[in-house]
């Protein structure tokens, strides 16, 4: 009997355990929670052929967002705190894969708000969804100009702005052609006018590439663009037919991403190609992550990078403390995307505390538009949307819902094996942590 | 590092006179123990040995000792791509740039090529003569030298046998090499002042990388020709192979490190064994549980299980891999701390020089690794009595087990040695390309091409195929008229040979007809 009793205690206080999380309040250290959970949908690639390591970092900081706000007790709107989770989705990097995605965790996971988007494609893709079902969405990585600029464009046939006049998009990662100014103008400034653009076959690097030739060759410069696919291993067949030219190009500019850039550029480097004393290395924002850049072109000394976000000797606290918990996760240095997505996951929580809402789209888009908050990759706000609808002429249309301030610059490697944070920034002038705009090769700044 | 040109010419001679001498030598020798009527003239492999030991070292001896019914076929391709090529330079030196492009429209081209393929299998049908690939002849010849091939067919209508096939191929390719030259005056393969460096560079890209595909396309052969079956993993085991190596390496070199105290790294040359070992094991595991129930009789539809099971294990095999070593690229240290060989300019006469050549170094060394191990599955293949079994297996099932060969057992050696391969491939190439969960996949399509290209079930095509497959890619994204869109269709270009061969020959080029 005592046996029996003992027993059934056992199950009760189990059978308690278990429904605890179903209380209508719950208890979390020093904060309680409402009984509904914010969801927020995270799109990433998690899976080939998209860029995994991508996808996960940003999964990773999807994820440390939502923790980090939990643990400052949620959202809180009216008085209440609400917990935030946050589900990711695998795009595979394909736009189709995108949209299906998309339209599950609309649907089936009713998500109060979109963050993430790693490939332009994807974003692309998705945006007429996410504007036709009103989700209020900040994409923290594609650079397509054209994700940003629907805001005033027609997208897909449909009309600009919805119905109430409000955009559910923004953008907090640069548009492809604010980062290929800074890194056109400082290759100009450098008195290049031969230039090699090896580029690849996607939304991201084909707009990518036309908006950088032109500007070359509005500068005086001759480019030559070379196509290639993402996935591609072997290229040296191509190399060979830049080495086989009779004067060797001023500068090989790389406009691939992932593993794919990392082959290329080692594969240049051991034929000699670049970084050379003819001609210049410039290699994708992938390079900054030192451990897998060394790990796999340790021919790379000397080439130069195009770093997006806040540069290491400017990190601030919030900055630090988010590279540590990345570093202790991964082992590497926290990438760009990584830091972008962490912070979109907070703006979308901060408008939807000021929106008073975590479900009146037309709210949440308005405090997103009136944001003003410091986070890691620095101060964030939107210059221009429904507050402020008029763009100036002369203003890109992609300005539109887009963070004004992400910071380019160009960094340099000049040591085998140095971290990114040790890397020299070599332009804008303002930035320059060496004092020059190039390390040639072999030297030292 | 640039070695010195006198070390590169010394290795340079050592691949061809001293690998002539040796084919010289050791080629006649192939008659001995073949019947009378299978014995090749003593001329014939005396000249073989001279041409293939001359011009591919190692890899051409070893291919006509193997495989000598290749020697006539070979020996006249390479003629007439020697005669091709040296026409057309000739050709694209006396002949005007200027001229119009009608001339040739009016003596060859798409013209002539439509009237033959019109008329001429009319006519064999109307003579009642054997009209067995007249179509495709008459196109391709009266592409190449227009109403001189119709008259001959005309009027000799003769049978159209692989070697006429092969003759006006390379004329079809001539007409287009020398129209080529004679207008695309910027193209680095044709017009340049130093192009036949530039061929020469491409065609050695391709030769190298080419004998590395084949190690991976040899395994997948190798299971084909015993089970008959497709391997769906192999991409996952060329994946996981490279890196068993890597982790091996790793720790070896963090273990050793610890015991002796100083810093210690192991060559990835060690990895390869190891990788091969392992996965070896794994892939006859597999093949006992899974595919051993298929040759017994107790499934049902057994190309679709065939298809799913091994489709489903590669899944496993990348996902497992990806969640244990995550999605970072890996590479491991090199083979050798040469980076590039490199054959420097030479000025042969006042107006031609030859050189630079550049073949990175890692590669080089994965290429001989490549050829060692194929050739040594080679040998096992055909000088051992396990090796014999196999391929009685893969001819006869029934008539091998009369013998006193167990199947089951070769079954499970094949899918072990095919797997095997895969690994051992992945592990040469981990120090040559960054390394992810996925990278397999671009890997296995193109071994699928090499493979159907040799002939499935052979090993000698599928080391051809994957030489010829380099060089298709290599030449074709190098000459491309336009050079953005060259390396995008690289996987293109030899897509294009692929479905050629399938066209005129859909066994592959070494593959048996089933009965």
């Amino acid at each position: 009997m005592k046996r029996r009793t003992t027993f059934l205690c056992l199950i009760a206080t189990l059978a308690m355990i278990a429904l605890l999380p179903l209380g209508a309040v719950q208890a979390d250290g020093h904060c309680e929670f409402a009984n509904y959970t914010i969801t927020i949908g995270g799109l990433a690639p998690l899976s080939a052929p998209g860029a995994v390591a991508g996808g996960v970092a940003m999964d990773w900081a999807f994820n440390q967002a939502a923790d980090d706000i939990n643990a400052d007790c949620g959202v809180q709107i009216d008085g209440v705190n609400y917990q935030i989770d946050v589900v990711t989705g695998d795009s595979e990097g394909s736009p189709e894969r995108g949209q299906a995605v998309t339209e599950r965790l609309i649907q089936e996971d009713e998500v109060d708000a979109m963050v993430g988007v790693y490939h332009s494609a994807v974003g692309l893709a998705t945006m007429g969804m996410l504007e036709a079902n009103a989700i209020p969405t900040v994409f923290s990585e594609p650079w397509n100009d054209n994700v940003s600029a629907n805001g005033i464009r027609e997208f897909d046939g449909a009309p600009p702005r919805f119905e109430d006049g409000i955009d559910h998009i923004f953008r907090i990662s640069p548009a492809s052609s604010m980062v290929g100014s800074v890194i056109v103008d400082w290759l100009l400034s450098l008195g290049v006018d031969d230039v090699v653009l090896i580029v690849e076959n996607t939304d991201y690097g084909q707009p990518a590439a036309a908006d950088e030739a032109a500007r070359f060759e509005a500068g005086g410069a001759t480019v030559s663009k070379i196509d290639v696919e993402l996935g591609t291993e072997d290229f040296v067949p191509i190399l060979s037919r830049i080495q086989a030219r009779a004067e060797a190009p001023d500068v090989i500019r790389i406009l691939v991403t992932g593993e794919t850039s990392f082959n290329l550029t080692q594969q240049m480097a051991e034929l000699g190609i670049a970084p050379s004393d003819d001609t210049i290395c410039v290699t994708n924002q992938f390079a900054f992550q030192s451990d897998q850049y060394w790990a796999t072109v340790p021919d790379g000394n000397f080439c130069a990078f195009n770093r997006v976000g806040i540069i290491p000797s400017l990190f601030s606290d919030a900055a630090v403390e988010l590279n540590a918990k990345y570093e202790e996760a991964w082992g590497d240095i926290i990438p760009s995307f990584a830091m972008a997505s962490y912070d979109a996951v907070h703006i979308v929580a901060d408008a939807m505390e000021r929106a008073g809402s975590y479900s009146d789209a037309a709210a949440i888009v308005a405090a997103i538009e009136a944001t003003d908050i410091d986070l890691s990759q620095g101060r964030y706000y939107f210059e221009y949307g429904a507050h402020n609808p008029e763009l100036p002429e002369g203003t890109p249309a992609f300005m539109w819902h887009q963070w004004p301030d992400p910071i380019v610059t160009v960094m340099q490697y000049y040591e085998p094996g140095q971290s990114g944070l040790d890397a020299a920034v070599i332009y804008p002038e303002v930035y320059q942590t060496h004092g020059t705009a190039y390390i040639a090769p072999g030297t030292s700044p | 590092m640039v070695i010195h040109d006198t070390v590169f010419v010394i290795w340079l001679l050592a691949a061809g006179p001293l690998w002539a001498a040796i084919g010289l030598f050791l080629l006649p020798s192939v008659n001995q123990g073949r019947a009378e009527s299978e014995q090749i003239s003593i001329t014939t492999l005396q000249i073989a040995g001279v041409i293939g030991g001359f011009a591919l070292g190692p890899v051409g001896v070893g291919l006509f000792y193997f495989e000598p019914a290749l020697i006539r076929r070979t020996t006249l391709t390479a003629g007439v791509a020697i005669t091709v090529f040296v026409s057309s330079q000739v050709l694209a030196r006396i002949v005007d740039p200027n001229l119009p492009s009608g001339l040739w429209l009016l003596l060859a081209g798409p013209l002539w090529a439509a009237v033959a393929a019109f008329i001429l299998p009319r006519q064999y049908r109307a003579v009642e003569a054997n009209d067995q690939n007249v179509l495709t002849a008459a196109a391709l010849g009266g592409f190449a030298i227009g109403p001189i091939i119709i008259g001959l067919m005309w009027k000799h209508t003769p049978k159209i046998s692989r070697d006429w096939m092969i003759v006006l191929g390379s004329l079809g390719a001539w007409q287009i090499y020398t129209l080529f030259a004679i207008h695309n005056t910027t193209n680095p393969c044709v017009a340049s002042p130093y192009h036949i460096t530039y061929l020469t560079q491409q065609t050695a890209n391709g030769v190298v990388i080419g004998a590395i595909y084949s190690l991976m396309a040899v395994g997948l052969t190798l299971i084909y020709s015993v089970q008959g079956i497709v391997s769906f993993a192999h991409g996952q085991l060329y994946m996981v192979g490279g890196y068993f190596s890597f982790y091996f390496l790793l720790h070896g070199s963090n273990i050793l490190s610890d015991i002796t105290g100083a810093e210690i790294s192991i060559n990835p040359i060690w990895g390869i064994p190891v990788a091969a070992i392992i996965v070896f094991v794994m892939g006859a595991v597999f093949e006992r549980i899974f595919l051993k129930p298929m040759h017994e009789g107790l499934i049902e539809r057994v190309s679709e299980y065939a298809i799913l099971i091994t489709f489903g294990f590669g899944f496993f095999i990348e996902y497992t891999t990806l969640a244990i070593a995550g999605p970072f690229p890996q590479r491991t240290d090199r083979f050798i701390e040469i980076r590039r060989f490199t054959l420097q300019r030479a000025q042969i006469t006042d107006d031609f020089a030859f050189g630079p050549i550049n073949i990175i170094g890692d590669r080089a060394f994965a290429m001989v690794v490549g050829i060692i191990l194929i050739f040594a599955l080679l040998y096992f293949l055909q000088r051992t009595w396990t090796g014999r079994a196999l391929r009685a297996t893969s001819q006869d099932r029934q008539a091998a087990a009369v013998t006193g060969i167990n199947p089951t057992n070769m079954n499970t050696l094949s899918f072990g040695m095919g797997s095997m391969l895969a690994a051992m491939s992945g592990a040469a190439l981990i120090p040559i390309f960054a390394w992810v969960p996925w990278v397999g996949a671009e890997m296995v399509g193109r071994s699928y091409v090499i493979v159907v290209l040799g002939g499935l079930g052979s090993v000698p095509g599928a080391l051809l195929g994957g030489v010829i497959v380099g060089i298709v890619e290599a030449l074709g994204a190098g000459c491309h008229p336009d050079p953005s869109r060259g390396a995008a269709y690289k996987e293109a270009f030899a897509l294009v040979i692929f479905a050629l061969v399938l066209l005129l020959k859909p066994t592959g080029l070494f593959g048996r007809e089933q009965t």
